[in-house]
């Protein structure tokens, strides 16, 4: 369906992305999983003709991206990062605004409205205006109107920002049905469990360049750690744990009271991690030891968290 | 185009605040200064000059210029002891004062420079440019008569010591009868055939509207329309702001198209506020629009184009927003300024009138004059109309060129 090839991309200091490559087959759901500014826009605004790429190509179904512009633009759909709607226009309103714009007219155009105001469950609140909306509506209004000219392929850039976790599973249902139904889905996001929840395949980026990429399965086996434990206290003393996270080759996470260390070997890490922590004058409040999760992977990879 | 054009003029019409504040606030400003300049209730005068009068002579004759001058139309006299008069001067209540004083007739009979004397606030120069005006042409008008008439009758019984009473009263009468006639003209217009200096009014009051009016009209209608369609270019970078504009370029119309539309909504914008204001004007000021018809449609148009294209050229030369916001404050300030949207051209020295030449609201408001005021025929209006369209057509072109250039940035 997609291939691209040797994508690079440079903003005057910036090298956003370096020499990118990705394949996505018919009926994918593709993850591109990574922290902010890792290159996860950027990617979908040159996938999207958006931005011109310095060099490398992009296909689509064998036929270059601006062989006929026109044709491919109705071809992509694309749900942006940031909230694209007119905010003093009702839902109806925009729908049938970006509709228009693909060329849509008339019936087949309130039609299709009717029938994505419906599937996103807002048919009832579309004679309101969009800034009458909560962040969760909003989002799925901003997914509709990428769906309104039936794309052969769908970016959807971090379209869970900012929502709480009812919206958040409602659009997962809704991107889990748009890919039941065959729809071929680029979706980015820094959140793990999106990606491991919704996506056939992930690939991991990082400052510009995709750093692994596979299954989930093949991405777990290909890693050499397989557990993470995590451990909660009821204080913290920031300047003894570096010593901590030496010892465990820097593969320890500290995020406020919560430590993850990722490891291949929990049974003997384990004593030894309480016991640090116990010198340390920690206490202890919550442990859990879990099989690994793409966080761990990525800490592995990258040296890094993907939040923050 | 058409769609984003169709979509920009209801996002306007669902701006209540917008559309009040785009049709309503020109409607206020224009009654506003409509009464300022007097073109409201064309019959109804200014309010008087008053000017403070001290008469020490108290004679006929200073009785007399005291009820010629309090008799003009636009003057007000106050009779005041010299203490009282400087007294309110210095306060600021008044302007100047008049003194005659004592021996005023007696020198003017006899032919002698008259001894009066005027004490102004140097501070109040426009009331004291008016109050010159008045004095000059009423005030020696008098004293100079009865100079001439008092010389003419010492010369007649001088040069016929062997004249009887009589005669000398006949003749006398007789001086005296010229005179009057010539006092009581007092249509101004007889005043101007005989009195040395011939004055004739080119375009009249009479002829059409009013001179204030349609400034009123004019400047304060094209000023807050570069108000308005700034602020509809600004919202250009809205789209880019609010993420829109990523989504209308992922869509298959052309990015030119973008801006086309926009540009659409935004003249449709500026005839409708322009339409708006003359039909206001027509209604309840009283200008009278059917007077060239055509002519106005057509310059209607034509400074909605110019208008538009600044509007839009400020949206593609700014970063954000706020820069279109406060840069195009300015620009539209100085610009009408120069133009003469705030005060009539006519009030400002030869310099500016050179310098009005670079200001849309130059070219737009004297089109609007030549219409109402001018009355000229649409074949000497059209030169006007075209230097809209040429500044509507440059600033247009720049904006596509810098629209396409910065193509990217909006991204
Ligand atoms: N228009 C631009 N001009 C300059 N630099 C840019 C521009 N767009 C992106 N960048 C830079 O390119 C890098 C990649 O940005 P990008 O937006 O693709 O990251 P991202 O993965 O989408 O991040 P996030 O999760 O925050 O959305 C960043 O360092 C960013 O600062
Ligand atoms: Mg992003």
């Amino acid at each position: 369906m997609l291939v691209a090839k040797n994508l690079s991309k440079s903003f005057k200091e910036v090298n956003a992305l370096n020499n990118i490559s990705l394949a996505v087959q018919e009926g994918e759901l593709y993850g591109l999983l990574g922290p902010n500014g890792a290159g996860k826009t950027t990617t979908i605004s040159i996938l999207s003709s958006l931005l011109k790429p310095d060099s490398g190509e992009i296909l689509y179904q064998g036929k270059s991206l601006y062989q006929n512009l026109t044709e491919s633009k109705k071809m992509i759909g694309v749900v942006p990062q940031e909230i694209a709607l007119y905010e003093d226009l009702t839902a109806l309103e925009n729908l049938k605004f970006w509709g228009t714009l693909y060329g849509i007219k008339g019936k087949e155009l309130q039609s299709k409205t009717e029938e994505l105001l419906d599937f996103m469950g807002l048919s009832d609140r579309k004679n309101h205006k969009i800034k009458t909306y909560s962040g969760g509506m909003k989002r799925r209004i901003n997914i509709a109107a990428a769906l309104l000219h039936d794309p052969k392929i769908v970016f959807m850039d971090e379209p869970t920002v900012g929502i709480d976790p009812q919206s958040r599973n409602l659009i997962f249902e809704v991107i889990q049905e748009l890919h039941s139904r065959g729809l071929t889905m680029i979706y980015t996001t820094h959140y793990m469990e999106e990606a491991e929840r919704l996506c056939d395949r992930i690939g991991i980026i990082d400052e510009g360049k995709i750093i692994a990429e596979g299954r989930l399965e093949e991405l777990k086996k290909s890693s050499k750690i397989n557990e993470e434990i995590r451990v909660r206290f009821t204080n913290v003393q920031k300047t003894d744990l570096s010593n901590i996270n030496n010892h465990f080759n820097g593969q320890l996470l500290i995020h406020e009271n919560q430590m993850v260390l990722s490891t291949s070997q929990a049974n003997t890490d384990l004593p030894i991690l309480i016991q640090m922590c116990t010198n340390a004058n920690l206490h202890l409040e919550n442990l859990q030891v879990k099989s690994l999760s793409l966080e761990s992977i990525f800490l592995e990879l990258t040296g890094k968290s993907l939040r923050d | 185009m058409f769609t984003i054009a169709f979509k920009g003029i209801r996002q306007y019409f669902k701006d209540r605040t917008a559309v009040l504040l785009s049709l309503l606030l020109p409607i206020v400003l224009i009654t506003l200064f409509a009464l300022m300049y007097g073109g409201i209730g064309k019959k109804e005068k200014s309010r008087p000059i008053s000017l403070l009068f001290t008469d020490q002579d108290n004679t006929e004759l200073s009785k007399e210029v005291f009820k010629t001058l309090n008799d003009q139309d636009g003057m007000q006299l106050f009779s005041k002891s010299y203490g009282e008069a400087s007294d309110l001067i210095k306060k600021g209540k008044n302007t100047a004062v008049l003194v005659l004083y004592k021996g005023f007739q007696d020198s003017v009979e006899a032919g002698n420079k008259a001894p009066m004397e005027l004490f102004y606030d140097e501070a109040k120069e426009i009331e004291m440019g008016l109050l010159q005006q008045a004095l000059w042409s009423n005030l020696f008008g008098i004293t100079m008569k009865k100079g001439i008439k008092g010389k003419v009758n010492t010369w007649i019984k001088e040069k016929n010591p062997d004249l009887s009473d009589a005669e000398l009263l006949d003749i006398q009468a007789q001086v005296e009868e010229q005179f009057t006639d010539f006092d009581n003209s007092d249509d101004s217009k007889e005043m101007e055939k005989k009195s040395n200096l011939p004055m004739t009014a080119i375009v009249s009051e009479e002829k059409n509207g009013n001179l204030g009016l349609v400034q009123a009209i004019a400047g304060t209608a094209i000023m807050m329309l570069l108000f308005s369609v700034s602020g509809s270019g600004a919202s250009l970078l809205k789209e880019k702001e609010d993420g829109t504009f990523r989504r209308l370029l992922v869509s298959p119309i052309s990015p030119s198209s973008i801006l086309y539309g926009k540009m659409l909504s935004t003249l449709f914008m500026a005839v409708l506020q322009l339409t708006v204001m003359f039909l206001y004007s027509w209604l309840a000021l009283g200008l009278d629009i059917f007077i060239n018809l055509p002519a106005l449609l057509l310059m209607i148009l034509s400074a909605a184009i110019a208008c538009t294209s600044f509007g839009i050229f400020m949206a593609t030369i700014c970063k954000s927003r706020k820069q279109v916001e406060s840069l195009s404050t300015l620009i539209i300030l100085v610009i009408s300024a120069l133009g003469g949207s705030m005060m009539p051209l006519v009030f400002m020295p030869e310099i500016m009138h050179k310098l009005a030449v670079v200001s849309v609201n130059y070219w737009a408001i004297e089109g609007f004059f030549d219409i109402f005021w001018r009355q000229l025929p649409l074949s000497e209006i059209y030169p006007k109309m075209l230097v809209l369209m040429g500044i509507g057509i440059v600033l247009t072109s720049i904006s596509v060129i810098s629209f396409k250039r910065n193509l990217l940035k909006l991204v």
